[in-house]
């Protein structure tokens, strides 16, 4: 373990201005969306005080993934059309693309290739969500799919120049590769994007997510459903080489999650064989 | 000048010297087949082995592959000057042995060579299997190929 680098990674923990901010609005957003005695016309106004992220929004309410083939001009429509939750969702793919539309360098992924991995883990999320009769969390699994490796734009900087120990240490113990994050570096980006959550005031089932997606089994119980859509979208991404990275495939496939979701082998194979027609869709989310 | 033609996951790319084409593999297998005299060459990423018979033929190696050389005959190669480089089939690092979607990258890489056999097409050069990402260049000027993974570039000559 590098003390000085822990050291410094805490250094940004602690002052939250270092990390990653996205606009306002979006933590504003999740949170009405689940308080019952906030009406769609409050969200609507309060969306739309974001002049900039309003013309994003009803873009992205066009856009092939999400239109209902009815042209969308305002965010009242796009309520009423596509419903609060699917609105919800598109306000965080709007509010989250900045941060995680750029060049990843540690990990060694180009630029838009971590935004394409969370756009497409957020799509496969929300299809197996559906499949497995949890259509009612289906928009919580976009969500998290989408902001899930957040912690990567800020570790980022210090696995650059661990990383050919963290994939030694990996090599040589058998661990996989956010556990030699953690031993190396102090933090895993797992953690440090839990952080990010919490500046960002979202939701304990997103921090779950964003936690504990490559071990789901450490999630809080109330969350390890949701938590393993997310681990096997993200699983299915790298296998199929979406924003795949220099950490590969080091990362442990969840018994747990599988067995969580009452996933058979042919369905797993089914959801990996359909990954170009994912692709496709995450396509014109990006 | 070089052009750069990505090809995407259960898409195929043929072109001639001086183009490269790239993909970017994890359980995938990259086929990259070459005629080292026309310098014409092409590149199939396969995401499963075989093909249940209604399926895109690029998606799958026993379909793509016969796809791929006939493309290349057709665009002038010659079949005693073909031969294939293959990349990718990682596996995930960690998986319950019972579990076939980890055996995925394997049986891509047997069944390529399987099939590329019985094509009649000599498999030169081999990266493949392990936990790594590939990104790999296939350049038809010679036909090397370069794979990078782990944050290392490796070269691949043999044509």
């Amino acid at each position: 373990m590098h003390a000085h680098i822990q050291q410094r990674i805490q250094g940004i923990i602690n002052n939250l201005d270092q990390l990653p901010s996205i606009p306002d609005v979006a933590s504003k957003v999740l949170t009405m969306v689940n308080d019952p005695d906030i009406s769609f016309k409050a969200i609507a106004e309060e969306i739309s005080k974001d002049q900039a992220i309003t013309t994003n929004i009803l873009k992205l309410c066009n856009s092939a993934y999400f239109s209902k083939g009815k042209e969308i001009s305002s965010i009242d429509r796009a309520i009423v059309t596509l419903g609060i939750k699917e609105v919800k969702d598109i306000v965080i793919v709007a509010a989250t693309r900045e941060v995680l539309n750029k060049i990843i360098v540690g990990y060694d992924l180009a630029r838009g290739e971590l935004w394409k991995h969370g756009i497409a883990v957020a799509v496969l999320s929300k299809k197996i969500a559906i499949m497995k009769n949890k259509k009612a969390v289906a928009d919580i699994a976009f969500t998290g799919g989408i902001i899930h490796d957040v912690g990567k734009t800020v570790l980022a900087l210090f696995v650059q120049n661990t990383f050919r120990e963290i994939l030694e240490l990996t090599q040589a113990r058998q661990i996989p590769f956010a556990q030699a994050e953690k031993e190396i570096m102090g933090f895993d980006h797992q953690e440090i994007g839990e952080k990010i959550l919490s500046k960002w005031k979202f939701p304990e089932v997103l921090k779950a997510i964003v936690r504990h997606h490559h071990e789901p089994e450490k999630s809080p119980a109330e969350f390890l459903p949701i938590v393993s859509i997310v681990h096997i979208a993200n699983t299915l991404c790298l296998m199929a080489g979406i924003g795949i990275g220099a950490d590969g495939l080091y990362h442990e496939l969840s018994d747990t999650a599988i067995k969580t979701l009452g996933l058979s082998n042919r369905e797993l194979e089914e959801l990996y064989r359909d990954m170009p027609q994912i692709l496709d869709q995450a396509t014109a989310i990006l | 000048m070089n052009t750069l033609i990505n090809v995407g996951v259960s898409q195929m790319g043929a072109s001639s010297s001086p183009s490269v084409l790239r993909t970017i593999l994890g359980s995938c297998v990259g086929i990259c087949i070459y005629d080292r005299m026309k310098k014409i060459g092409g590149m199939a990423h396969i995401l499963l082995p075989n093909n249940p018979g209604d399926g895109v033929a690029e998606k799958y190696a026993d379909s793509a592959i016969p796809l791929l050389v006939n493309r290349l005959l057709k665009d002038g190669a010659k079949k005693e000057f073909l031969s294939a480089k293959l990349a990718g089939g990682a596996s995930m690092f960690k998986f319950n042995a019972s579990v076939t979607l980890g055996q995925i990258g394997e049986r891509n890489v047997e069944e390529s060579k399987k099939i590329l056999e019985k094509n009649g097409i000599p498999v030169l050069e081999e990266d493949t299997g392990g936990n790594m990402g590939r990104v790999i260049d296939f350049f038809l000027e010679d036909g090397r190929l370069k794979v990078k993974a782990g944050g290392q570039e490796k070269l691949y000559y043999k044509v």
